[in-house]
């Protein structure tokens, strides 16, 4: 079986499964600095589950989802409880930490592989499908004072996210970033209010 | 178990078991009686798609 190793953790990675990448590895150091001890976290689009394999070193819960079953058979190798789910539908609780790294990439008819490979990448015309939907359902599982880690690039439209961000009544601070050949990643926190 | 709900309407969810072992359910469903709706669960992982999504 494939393998990777970031930090002190070895990540088991099965076909079909997007492979942890800059925008993982950023994400992973971003989660590091911003979850407390005990949170309860939710990982949306969890991959092979090299997020929450780091969440569960302070979480109280780590529940992950995705859309793709081979990524929450990868990710359940890894040793974290995932489901397969759209977003959170289907899950009832509300969490501290939701963590996603959404497909974010404007993408046209002429990008599409087919099967698994497309969902991975396809952010929509504008980047933002994906992210739209995540958005406007976080009310619902973010405990008082819950905050969101979400990955975009500068490709994504940072500005608009932003204020997509604040419409849901999220407090907006970017928390890190990376620059890659043509792009920049970015990791934004929403912090709903108590 | 307790966190999961029908990905449609939201509501409760009917257990039912085919296998288990010691740690986990390894094969059963779970029934939204409101949606009369199956949410399979194969191989210890549960299917909340909703079947319109499902492959």
């Amino acid at each position: 079986m494939r393998s990777i190793t970031y930090h002190n953790k070895t990540i088991r990675l099965i076909d079909h499964v997007y492979e942890p990448a800059e925008d993982s590895f950023l994400m992973v150091d971003a989660l590091q600095a911003h979850m407390s001890k005990g949170d309860r976290i939710l990982e949306v689009g969890c991959g092979s589950g090299i997020v929450s394999m780091f969440a569960v070193d302070h979480a109280s819960l780590v529940i992950a989802t995705d859309l793709n079953p081979y990524a929450v058979k990868c990710t359940r190798l890894n040793g974290i409880t995932a489901l397969v789910s759209d977003l959170f539908f289907g899950i009832r609780s509300t969490f501290d930490l939701i963590v996603f790294n959404p497909p974010y990439l404007p993408t046209s008819e002429g990008d599409y592989l087919g099967g698994w490979d497309d969902l991975m990448l396809d952010g929509g015309p504008d980047g933002r499908r994906v992210i739209k939907r995540f958005l406007a359902g976080i009310g619902e599982h973010l405990a008082p004072g819950g905050c969101i880690l979400l990955l975009i690039s500068s490709l994504t439209g940072i500005k608009e996210v932003c204020d997509m961000m604040r419409y849901e009544g999220l407090y907006v601070e970017q928390v890190a970033e990376s620059k890659c050949f043509f792009e920049q990643l970015i990791v934004l926190k929403g912090q709903l209010q108590r | 178990m307790e966190i999961l709900c029908c990905p449609m309407c939201k509501g409760d969810l009917v257990l039912t078991v085919d296998e288990e072992d010691d740690k986990e359910i390894i094969k059963g469903s779970l029934f939204c009686g409101k949606c009369n709706e199956y949410y399979p669960i194969e191989e210890g992982i549960p299917n909340m798609l909703p079947p319109d999504l499902r492959v």
